[in-house]
Protein backbone atom coordinates (compact mmCIF):
# COMPACT_ATOMS: atom_id res chain seq x y z
CA UNK A 1 0.00 0.00 0.00
CA UNK A 2 2.77 2.48 -0.61
CA UNK A 3 1.37 3.83 -3.74
CA UNK A 4 -0.68 6.94 -3.07
CA UNK A 5 -4.40 6.83 -3.73
CA UNK A 6 -5.81 9.34 -6.08
CA UNK A 7 -7.23 12.66 -5.22
CA UNK A 8 -10.82 12.97 -6.71
CA UNK A 9 -10.47 16.10 -9.09
CA UNK A 10 -14.72 17.33 -8.60
CA UNK A 11 -17.45 16.00 -6.37
CA UNK A 12 -18.59 12.46 -6.83
CA UNK A 13 -15.56 11.58 -8.87
CA UNK A 14 -15.72 7.86 -7.87
CA UNK A 15 -11.46 7.59 -8.37
CA UNK A 16 -10.80 7.24 -4.15
CA UNK A 17 -13.76 5.53 -3.53
CA UNK A 18 -12.52 2.83 -6.49
CA UNK A 19 -9.02 2.70 -5.02
CA UNK A 20 -10.63 2.38 -1.66
CA UNK A 21 -12.83 -0.83 -2.88
CA UNK A 22 -9.65 -2.64 -4.80
CA UNK A 23 -6.79 -1.14 -2.17
CA UNK A 24 -8.55 -1.54 1.46
CA UNK A 25 -9.11 -4.37 3.38
CA UNK A 26 -12.56 -5.16 3.25
CA UNK A 27 -13.24 -2.66 0.35
CA UNK A 28 -14.50 -4.85 -1.98
CA UNK A 29 -17.71 -4.94 0.10
CA UNK A 30 -17.56 -1.05 0.89
CA UNK A 31 -20.15 -0.59 -2.44
CA UNK A 32 -22.62 -2.57 -0.57
CA UNK A 33 -23.09 -0.32 2.16
CA UNK A 34 -26.60 1.66 2.08
CA UNK A 35 -26.45 4.28 4.55
CA UNK A 36 -28.73 2.49 7.49
CA UNK A 37 -26.59 3.44 10.18
CA UNK A 38 -26.28 0.35 12.34
CA UNK A 39 -22.49 0.62 12.50
CA UNK A 40 -22.59 4.05 14.01
CA UNK A 41 -25.79 3.45 16.15
CA UNK A 42 -23.92 0.23 17.53
CA UNK A 43 -20.60 2.21 18.13
CA UNK A 44 -19.32 2.65 21.90
CA UNK A 45 -17.64 5.88 21.02
CA UNK A 46 -19.74 7.04 18.04
CA UNK A 47 -21.31 10.13 19.78
CA UNK A 48 -16.92 10.79 19.95
CA UNK A 49 -16.68 10.36 16.33
CA UNK A 50 -16.56 13.64 14.00
CA UNK A 51 -18.58 11.60 11.64
CA UNK A 52 -18.92 8.10 12.34
CA UNK A 53 -18.19 4.97 9.95
CA UNK A 54 -21.75 5.29 7.93
CA UNK A 55 -21.18 9.00 6.72
CA UNK A 56 -17.53 8.34 6.19
CA UNK A 57 -18.70 5.50 4.36
CA UNK A 58 -20.76 8.18 2.03
CA UNK A 59 -17.65 10.75 1.97
CA UNK A 60 -15.28 8.16 0.26
CA UNK A 61 -18.11 7.85 -2.48
CA UNK A 62 -18.52 11.48 -2.40
CA UNK A 63 -15.01 11.88 -2.96
CA UNK A 64 -14.09 13.72 -0.04
CA UNK A 65 -10.53 12.08 0.03
CA UNK A 66 -8.94 14.65 2.43
CA UNK A 67 -12.01 14.53 4.74
CA UNK A 68 -11.78 10.84 4.87
CA UNK A 69 -8.24 10.85 5.53
CA UNK A 70 -8.10 13.28 8.51
CA UNK A 71 -11.01 11.91 10.49
CA UNK A 72 -10.68 10.89 13.94
CA UNK A 73 -13.55 8.55 12.88
CA UNK A 74 -10.50 6.08 11.64
CA UNK A 75 -8.32 7.22 15.51
CA UNK A 76 -11.54 6.53 18.00
CA UNK A 77 -12.26 3.18 16.95
CA UNK A 78 -12.14 0.86 20.22
CA UNK A 79 -11.76 -2.49 17.97
CA UNK A 80 -15.15 -3.41 18.98
CA UNK A 81 -16.35 -5.32 16.47
CA UNK A 82 -20.52 -4.94 17.07
CA UNK A 83 -20.50 -3.03 13.72
CA UNK A 84 -18.48 -5.85 11.46
CA UNK A 85 -21.20 -8.57 13.31
CA UNK A 86 -24.43 -5.94 12.99
CA UNK A 87 -23.73 -4.98 9.96
CA UNK A 88 -26.83 -6.07 7.70
CA UNK A 89 -24.59 -5.93 4.11
CA UNK A 90 -21.53 -7.96 5.64
CA UNK A 91 -19.45 -4.60 5.14
CA UNK A 92 -16.24 -5.89 7.92
CA UNK A 93 -16.61 -1.93 8.91
CA UNK A 94 -13.87 -2.09 11.67
CA UNK A 95 -11.19 -3.45 9.05
CA UNK A 96 -12.27 -0.91 6.57
CA UNK A 97 -11.37 2.06 9.27
CA UNK A 98 -8.14 0.67 10.42
CA UNK A 99 -6.92 0.05 7.20
CA UNK A 100 -7.77 3.44 6.15
CA UNK A 101 -5.93 4.59 9.31
CA UNK A 102 -2.86 2.86 7.81
CA UNK A 103 -3.51 4.31 4.79
CA UNK A 104 -3.54 7.66 5.72
CA UNK A 105 -0.48 7.17 8.31
CA UNK A 106 1.50 6.60 5.16
CA UNK A 107 0.02 9.20 3.14
CA UNK A 108 1.89 11.52 5.61
CA UNK A 109 -1.57 13.50 7.26
CA UNK A 110 -0.42 15.12 10.23
CA UNK A 111 -4.48 14.57 11.45
CA UNK A 112 -3.13 11.14 11.52
CA UNK A 113 0.46 11.09 12.40
CA UNK A 114 -0.07 13.13 15.45
CA UNK A 115 -3.01 10.81 16.61
CA UNK A 116 -2.92 8.97 19.36
CA UNK A 117 -3.94 5.85 18.21
CA UNK A 118 -1.07 6.27 15.39
CA UNK A 119 1.37 7.36 17.99
CA UNK A 120 0.68 4.25 20.02
CA UNK A 121 0.94 1.92 17.00
CA UNK A 122 4.70 3.58 16.65
CA UNK A 123 5.66 2.36 19.77
CA UNK A 124 3.56 -1.17 19.75
CA UNK A 125 5.52 -1.61 16.45
CA UNK A 126 9.05 -1.03 17.60
CA UNK A 127 8.42 -3.34 20.23
CA UNK A 128 6.53 -6.42 18.69
CA UNK A 129 8.85 -5.98 15.12
CA UNK A 130 12.32 -5.65 17.48
CA UNK A 131 11.89 -7.92 20.54
CA UNK A 132 9.17 -10.09 19.06
CA UNK A 133 7.32 -9.40 21.69
CA UNK A 134 4.99 -6.31 23.74
CA UNK A 135 6.66 -4.79 26.42
CA UNK A 136 3.73 -2.92 28.45
CA UNK A 137 6.64 -0.67 30.53
CA UNK A 138 8.13 0.28 27.18
CA UNK A 139 5.68 0.95 24.96
CA UNK A 140 3.82 2.90 27.21
CA UNK A 141 7.21 4.81 28.36
CA UNK A 142 7.89 5.71 24.73
CA UNK A 143 4.16 6.72 23.75
CA UNK A 144 4.18 8.87 26.69
CA UNK A 145 7.13 10.44 25.53
CA UNK A 146 5.92 10.88 21.93
CA UNK A 147 4.08 13.91 22.84
CA UNK A 148 7.51 15.62 24.16
CA UNK A 149 9.49 15.38 27.40
CA UNK A 150 7.32 17.51 29.57
CA UNK A 151 3.65 15.97 28.44
CA UNK A 152 5.75 12.25 28.90
CA UNK A 153 6.43 13.19 32.20
CA UNK A 154 3.23 14.73 32.86
CA UNK A 155 0.87 11.51 31.77
CA UNK A 156 4.29 8.81 33.62
CA UNK A 157 3.58 11.09 36.77
CA UNK A 158 -0.71 10.54 35.96
CA UNK A 159 -0.51 6.59 35.77
CA UNK A 160 2.39 6.39 38.42
CA UNK A 161 0.14 4.94 41.12
CA UNK A 162 -1.02 2.21 38.33
CA UNK A 163 2.31 1.19 37.26
CA UNK A 164 3.52 0.83 41.01
CA UNK A 165 0.44 -1.10 41.94
CA UNK A 166 1.70 -3.36 38.69
CA UNK A 167 5.40 -3.92 39.66
CA UNK A 168 3.91 -4.79 43.52
CA UNK A 169 1.49 -7.31 41.90
CA UNK A 170 4.65 -8.68 39.83
CA UNK A 171 2.58 -7.78 36.24
CA UNK A 172 4.57 -5.28 35.37
CA UNK A 173 8.54 -6.59 35.81
CA UNK A 174 12.17 -4.32 36.01
CA UNK A 175 15.09 -5.37 33.94
CA UNK A 176 15.71 -5.91 30.10
CA UNK A 177 12.72 -6.94 27.52
CA UNK A 178 11.16 -9.92 27.63
CA UNK A 179 12.02 -11.00 23.82
CA UNK A 180 11.84 -14.23 21.27
CA UNK A 181 14.59 -16.42 20.97
CA UNK A 182 15.18 -15.87 17.89
CA UNK A 183 14.30 -12.19 16.86
CA UNK A 184 17.01 -12.43 13.70
CA UNK A 185 14.66 -14.83 11.84
CA UNK A 186 11.58 -12.31 13.01
CA UNK A 187 13.42 -9.38 11.70
CA UNK A 188 14.17 -11.05 8.26
CA UNK A 189 10.49 -12.67 7.84
CA UNK A 190 9.13 -8.92 8.40
CA UNK A 191 11.66 -7.26 6.15
CA UNK A 192 10.44 -9.47 3.77
CA UNK A 193 6.89 -9.01 4.51
CA UNK A 194 7.55 -4.73 4.11
CA UNK A 195 9.49 -5.53 0.61
CA UNK A 196 5.97 -7.85 -0.38
CA UNK A 197 3.71 -5.56 0.07
CA UNK A 198 5.65 -2.53 -1.76
CA UNK A 199 6.36 -4.55 -4.42
CA UNK A 200 2.57 -6.06 -4.36
CA UNK A 201 0.57 -3.55 -3.52
CA UNK A 202 -3.33 -3.67 -4.84
CA UNK A 203 -2.93 -7.38 -4.82
CA UNK A 204 -3.83 -7.99 -1.22
CA UNK A 205 -6.15 -10.30 0.70
CA UNK B 1 -7.26 -39.24 28.49
CA UNK B 2 -5.07 -36.07 28.26
CA UNK B 3 -5.24 -33.79 24.77
CA UNK B 4 -2.19 -32.13 23.90
CA UNK B 5 -3.21 -28.87 22.35
CA UNK B 6 -0.44 -25.73 20.95
CA UNK B 7 -1.01 -23.12 23.33
CA UNK B 8 0.26 -19.09 22.30
CA UNK B 9 -0.39 -17.46 25.66
CA UNK B 10 0.41 -14.19 23.65
CA UNK B 11 2.33 -11.03 25.12
CA UNK B 12 -0.22 -9.95 28.45
CA UNK B 13 0.84 -13.87 29.99
CA UNK B 14 4.08 -12.24 30.58
CA UNK B 15 2.79 -9.14 32.49
CA UNK B 16 -0.51 -7.33 32.96
CA UNK B 17 -2.19 -10.92 32.35
CA UNK B 18 0.30 -13.39 34.04
CA UNK B 19 -2.70 -14.13 36.53
CA UNK B 20 -4.67 -15.49 33.53
CA UNK B 21 -1.95 -17.31 31.93
CA UNK B 22 -0.57 -19.13 35.48
CA UNK B 23 -4.76 -19.84 36.71
CA UNK B 24 -5.75 -21.37 32.70
CA UNK B 25 -2.56 -23.76 32.80
CA UNK B 26 -3.70 -25.15 36.19
CA UNK B 27 -6.83 -25.76 35.74
CA UNK B 28 -6.11 -26.98 32.05
CA UNK B 29 -4.34 -29.15 33.81
CA UNK B 30 -6.98 -30.54 35.76
CA UNK B 31 -9.72 -30.78 32.81
CA UNK B 32 -7.07 -32.97 31.17
CA UNK B 33 -5.41 -30.56 28.52
CA UNK B 34 -2.03 -30.56 27.92
CA UNK B 35 -0.80 -27.52 26.73
CA UNK B 36 2.22 -27.64 24.91
CA UNK B 37 3.98 -23.84 24.20
CA UNK B 38 4.11 -22.54 20.89
CA UNK B 39 7.95 -22.74 19.95
CA UNK B 40 9.37 -19.12 20.36
CA UNK B 41 5.89 -17.36 20.02
CA UNK B 42 5.88 -13.34 18.90
CA UNK B 43 3.17 -10.87 19.08
CA UNK B 44 0.27 -10.77 17.02
CA UNK B 45 0.06 -6.82 16.60
CA UNK B 46 -2.85 -6.65 18.67
CA UNK B 47 -5.23 -4.02 17.41
CA UNK B 48 -2.59 -1.63 16.25
CA UNK B 49 -0.16 -3.46 14.49
CA UNK B 50 -0.97 -2.92 10.89
CA UNK B 51 -0.64 0.72 10.99
CA UNK B 52 3.29 0.63 11.35
CA UNK B 53 3.40 -2.64 10.35
CA UNK B 54 0.92 -3.25 7.60
CA UNK B 55 -1.20 -5.39 6.77
CA UNK B 56 0.85 -7.76 5.59
CA UNK B 57 3.36 -7.17 8.89
CA UNK B 58 0.57 -7.78 10.74
CA UNK B 59 -0.48 -11.28 9.17
CA UNK B 60 3.09 -12.46 9.01
CA UNK B 61 3.20 -12.16 13.30
CA UNK B 62 0.51 -14.79 13.07
CA UNK B 63 1.81 -16.73 10.11
CA UNK B 64 5.00 -17.20 11.77
CA UNK B 65 3.37 -18.54 15.23
CA UNK B 66 0.99 -20.58 13.16
CA UNK B 67 3.81 -22.17 11.38
CA UNK B 68 5.64 -23.11 14.32
CA UNK B 69 2.51 -24.55 15.84
CA UNK B 70 2.17 -26.60 12.62
CA UNK B 71 5.34 -27.63 12.50
CA UNK B 72 4.91 -29.31 16.52
CA UNK B 73 2.01 -31.33 14.79
CA UNK B 74 -2.14 -31.60 16.10
CA UNK B 75 -4.15 -29.36 15.01
CA UNK B 76 -5.49 -26.81 17.40
CA UNK B 77 -3.97 -23.80 18.03
CA UNK B 78 -5.08 -22.48 21.52
CA UNK B 79 -4.87 -18.74 22.97
CA UNK B 80 -6.45 -17.42 25.91
CA UNK B 81 -6.56 -13.54 24.86
CA UNK B 82 -9.01 -11.96 23.21
CA UNK B 83 -6.59 -10.01 20.43
CA UNK B 84 -4.26 -13.11 19.74
CA UNK B 85 -7.65 -15.25 18.90
CA UNK B 86 -8.77 -12.49 16.61
CA UNK B 87 -5.58 -11.52 14.66
CA UNK B 88 -4.48 -15.71 14.68
CA UNK B 89 -7.53 -16.05 13.47
CA UNK B 90 -8.17 -13.53 11.03
CA UNK B 91 -5.37 -14.53 9.28
CA UNK B 92 -5.48 -18.29 9.52
CA UNK B 93 -9.30 -17.92 7.56
CA UNK B 94 -7.01 -15.09 4.65
CA UNK B 95 -4.95 -18.07 4.17
CA UNK B 96 -7.52 -20.06 3.84
CA UNK B 97 -9.30 -17.89 1.58
CA UNK B 98 -7.18 -15.88 -0.05
CA UNK B 99 -4.57 -17.42 -2.55
CA UNK B 100 -2.86 -14.15 -3.09
CA UNK B 101 -2.15 -13.24 0.65
CA UNK B 102 -1.46 -16.99 1.31
CA UNK B 103 1.34 -16.73 -1.17
CA UNK B 104 2.79 -13.64 0.35
CA UNK B 105 2.83 -15.06 3.97
CA UNK B 106 4.53 -17.92 2.80
CA UNK B 107 6.82 -15.52 0.68
CA UNK B 108 7.95 -13.97 3.75
CA UNK B 109 8.37 -17.28 5.99
CA UNK B 110 10.45 -18.67 3.57
CA UNK B 111 13.44 -16.34 4.90
CA UNK B 112 13.20 -18.57 8.23
CA UNK B 113 12.48 -21.71 6.35
CA UNK B 114 9.02 -21.92 7.57
CA UNK B 115 5.36 -22.24 5.73
CA UNK B 116 2.18 -22.50 6.92
CA UNK B 117 -0.78 -24.13 4.99
CA UNK B 118 -3.89 -22.95 6.94
CA UNK B 119 -4.60 -26.06 8.04
CA UNK B 120 -4.85 -25.27 12.09
CA UNK B 121 -7.87 -24.52 13.93
CA UNK B 122 -7.33 -21.39 15.89
CA UNK B 123 -9.02 -21.68 18.82
CA UNK B 124 -10.01 -19.41 22.32
CA UNK B 125 -9.49 -21.35 25.07
CA UNK B 126 -13.19 -20.61 26.54
CA UNK B 127 -14.59 -22.72 23.42
CA UNK B 128 -12.36 -25.25 24.29
CA UNK B 129 -13.79 -25.99 27.72
CA UNK B 130 -17.08 -25.43 26.13
CA UNK B 131 -16.77 -27.68 23.30
CA UNK B 132 -14.29 -30.28 23.72
CA UNK B 133 -13.96 -30.51 27.71
CA UNK B 134 -17.75 -29.82 28.39
CA UNK B 135 -19.43 -27.17 31.42
CA UNK B 136 -20.18 -30.89 33.11
CA UNK B 137 -16.59 -32.02 33.06
CA UNK B 138 -15.95 -28.39 34.60
CA UNK B 139 -18.16 -29.11 37.34
CA UNK B 140 -16.82 -32.38 38.22
CA UNK B 141 -13.93 -30.91 39.18
CA UNK B 142 -15.66 -28.66 41.89
CA UNK B 143 -14.33 -29.45 45.55
CA UNK B 144 -15.06 -25.76 47.00
CA UNK B 145 -17.96 -24.39 45.21
CA UNK B 146 -18.30 -20.44 45.39
CA UNK B 147 -21.61 -20.86 47.38
CA UNK B 148 -23.60 -17.66 47.36
CA UNK B 149 -20.95 -15.74 45.85
CA UNK B 150 -22.32 -13.31 43.34
CA UNK B 151 -20.23 -12.97 39.94
CA UNK B 152 -20.85 -10.30 37.01
CA UNK B 153 -19.63 -12.32 34.16
CA UNK B 154 -18.61 -9.90 31.29
CA UNK B 155 -17.57 -11.31 28.32
CA UNK B 156 -16.23 -7.64 26.29
CA UNK B 157 -16.00 -7.62 22.77
CA UNK B 158 -13.34 -9.51 21.01
CA UNK B 159 -13.63 -12.97 22.71
CA UNK B 160 -17.18 -13.41 20.96
CA UNK B 161 -16.99 -10.57 17.90
CA UNK B 162 -16.34 -11.39 14.97
CA UNK B 163 -15.20 -14.36 15.27
CA UNK B 164 -17.07 -16.26 17.62
CA UNK B 165 -19.57 -18.20 15.48
CA UNK B 166 -17.40 -18.68 12.34
CA UNK B 167 -15.07 -21.43 13.17
CA UNK B 168 -16.84 -24.95 13.38
CA UNK B 169 -20.03 -23.69 11.99
CA UNK B 170 -21.17 -21.81 14.87
CA UNK B 171 -21.25 -24.59 17.01
CA UNK B 172 -20.35 -22.15 20.61
CA UNK B 173 -21.53 -18.44 21.45
CA UNK B 174 -23.70 -15.28 20.20
CA UNK B 175 -22.31 -11.62 19.60
CA UNK B 176 -24.39 -10.56 21.96
CA UNK B 177 -25.70 -12.83 24.77
CA UNK B 178 -23.31 -15.05 25.29
CA UNK B 179 -23.84 -17.85 27.94
CA UNK B 180 -20.65 -19.86 28.56
CA UNK B 181 -18.99 -17.49 31.33
CA UNK B 182 -22.34 -17.71 33.11
CA UNK B 183 -22.30 -21.29 32.73
CA UNK B 184 -18.75 -21.24 33.80
CA UNK B 185 -19.67 -19.43 36.76
CA UNK B 186 -22.77 -21.76 38.08
CA UNK B 187 -20.74 -24.19 37.49
CA UNK B 188 -17.90 -23.23 40.19
CA UNK B 189 -21.06 -22.97 42.40
CA UNK B 190 -21.18 -19.21 42.37
CA UNK B 191 -24.67 -16.91 41.23
CA UNK B 192 -24.31 -15.81 37.96
CA UNK B 193 -26.33 -12.58 38.42
CA UNK B 194 -27.67 -11.54 35.09
CA UNK B 195 -25.96 -8.72 33.95
CA UNK B 196 -26.50 -5.83 31.25
CA UNK B 197 -22.99 -4.96 30.89
CA UNK B 198 -21.95 -8.13 29.45
CA UNK B 199 -20.61 -7.62 25.77
CA UNK B 200 -19.91 -3.97 26.35
CA UNK B 201 -16.82 -2.43 25.30
CA UNK B 202 -13.97 -1.49 27.96
CA UNK B 203 -12.23 0.73 25.12
CA UNK B 204 -9.91 -1.69 24.57
CA UNK B 205 -6.24 -0.25 23.71
CA UNK B 206 -7.90 3.39 23.53
CA UNK B 207 -8.34 2.92 27.14
CA UNK B 208 -4.59 2.40 27.38
CA UNK B 209 -3.74 5.36 25.21
CA UNK B 210 -6.46 7.29 25.79
CA UNK B 211 -8.23 7.21 29.42
CA UNK B 212 -10.08 10.51 28.87
CA UNK B 213 -11.84 9.61 26.16
CA UNK B 214 -13.34 6.05 27.63
CA UNK B 215 -13.24 6.31 31.20
CA UNK B 216 -17.30 6.58 30.55
CA UNK B 217 -17.34 3.44 28.85
CA UNK B 218 -15.77 1.62 31.80
CA UNK B 219 -17.86 3.96 34.55
CA UNK B 220 -20.66 2.55 32.78
CA UNK B 221 -19.85 -0.92 32.91
CA UNK B 222 -19.53 -0.77 36.54
CA UNK B 223 -22.84 0.84 36.79
CA UNK B 224 -24.23 -2.16 35.39
CA UNK B 225 -22.10 -4.32 37.76
CA UNK B 226 -23.48 -2.38 40.78
CA UNK B 227 -27.30 -2.79 39.36
CA UNK B 228 -27.08 -6.49 39.45
CA UNK B 229 -25.71 -6.95 42.31
CA UNK B 230 -22.21 -8.26 41.87
CA UNK B 231 -19.53 -9.00 44.41
CA UNK B 232 -16.59 -9.21 41.83
CA UNK B 233 -16.63 -8.99 37.83
CA UNK B 234 -15.34 -12.16 36.22
CA UNK B 235 -13.88 -11.69 32.56
CA UNK B 236 -11.71 -14.07 30.14
CA UNK B 237 -10.09 -10.75 28.49
CA UNK B 238 -6.75 -9.82 29.28
CA UNK B 239 -6.63 -6.25 28.49
CA UNK B 240 -10.95 -6.25 30.00
CA UNK B 241 -9.27 -6.91 33.29
CA UNK B 242 -6.46 -4.43 33.10
CA UNK B 243 -8.53 -1.99 32.28
CA UNK B 244 -11.80 -2.23 34.49
CA UNK B 245 -9.32 -2.86 37.62
CA UNK B 246 -6.61 -0.33 37.33
CA UNK B 247 -8.47 2.06 36.08
CA UNK B 248 -11.04 2.04 38.91
CA UNK B 249 -9.69 5.17 40.97
CA UNK B 250 -9.36 7.21 37.73
CA UNK B 251 -13.27 6.27 37.32
CA UNK B 252 -14.32 7.25 40.66
CA UNK B 253 -12.05 10.48 41.05
CA UNK B 254 -13.46 11.55 37.69
CA UNK B 255 -17.59 10.60 38.27
CA UNK B 256 -17.75 10.77 42.02
CA UNK B 257 -18.38 6.82 42.71
CA UNK B 258 -17.22 4.37 45.04
CA UNK B 259 -16.38 1.48 42.55
CA UNK B 260 -14.17 -1.25 44.10
CA UNK B 261 -14.63 -4.49 42.62
CA UNK B 262 -12.42 -7.27 42.06
CA UNK B 263 -12.05 -8.40 38.42
CA UNK B 264 -11.00 -12.11 38.17
CA UNK B 265 -10.24 -14.11 35.21
CA UNK B 266 -12.84 -16.89 34.42
CA UNK B 267 -9.85 -19.76 34.99
CA UNK B 268 -9.07 -18.36 38.29
CA UNK B 269 -12.37 -18.51 39.69
CA UNK B 270 -12.29 -21.81 38.38
CA UNK B 271 -9.15 -22.69 39.97
CA UNK B 272 -10.42 -21.79 43.49
CA UNK B 273 -13.63 -23.95 43.17
CA UNK B 274 -11.46 -26.71 41.91
CA UNK B 275 -9.41 -26.50 45.68
CA UNK B 276 -6.28 -25.44 43.81
CA UNK B 277 -3.52 -23.35 45.36
CA UNK B 278 -5.01 -19.65 45.87
CA UNK B 279 -1.35 -18.43 44.93
CA UNK B 280 0.52 -20.62 42.91
CA UNK B 281 -2.48 -21.69 40.87
CA UNK B 282 -4.83 -19.18 40.79
CA UNK B 283 -2.69 -16.01 41.06
CA UNK B 284 -5.24 -14.34 43.52
CA UNK B 285 -2.31 -12.30 44.86
CA UNK B 286 -1.70 -10.41 41.58
CA UNK B 287 -4.65 -8.32 41.90
CA UNK B 288 -4.55 -4.43 42.01
CA UNK B 289 -7.89 -4.78 43.86
CA UNK B 290 -7.71 -7.86 46.53
CA UNK B 291 -9.91 -10.55 45.76
CA UNK B 292 -9.07 -13.18 48.31
CA UNK B 293 -11.28 -11.87 51.17
CA UNK B 294 -14.27 -11.90 49.28
CA UNK B 295 -13.36 -15.06 48.21
CA UNK B 296 -12.72 -16.78 51.70
CA UNK B 297 -16.52 -15.68 52.20
CA UNK B 298 -17.67 -18.15 49.94
CA UNK B 299 -15.79 -20.92 51.76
Amino acid sequence: MTALSPTPSKKYDLSFARWVYDNVDGGDRLALCMQCGTCSGSCPIGTQMDHGPRKLFMMIRAGMKEAVLTSNTLWNCVSCYNCVVRCPRKVPVAYILHDLATVAVREGYAEARNSDNARFAKAFWWSAAKYGRTDERLVTGKYYFSFGMAEGYKRGMANLPIALGMIKTKRMHLGMPHACKNTGELHKVLAKAAEIEARDHGKQG
Amino acid sequence: MTKTMSYYPGCSSQASAVHLDTSLRAVMGKLGVQLRDVEDWNCCGASVGHIEGGHLGQAALSGRNLANAQAAGGEDFVTPCAACYLNSHYTNEKIRENPTLKAQVNEALAEAGKSYDGGLHVRHACEVIVNDIGVDKVKEQVTNPLTGMKMAGWVGCQTVRPFANTERGGTWETYDDPSFLDDFIAACGAEAVPFKGKTKCCGGSVSVMSPDKTLHLMKDILDEVKASGAEAVVTPCPLCQTNLEMYQPQINKAFGTDFNYPVLFYSQVMAVAFGLEGKTDAALHQHLIPPEALLSKAK
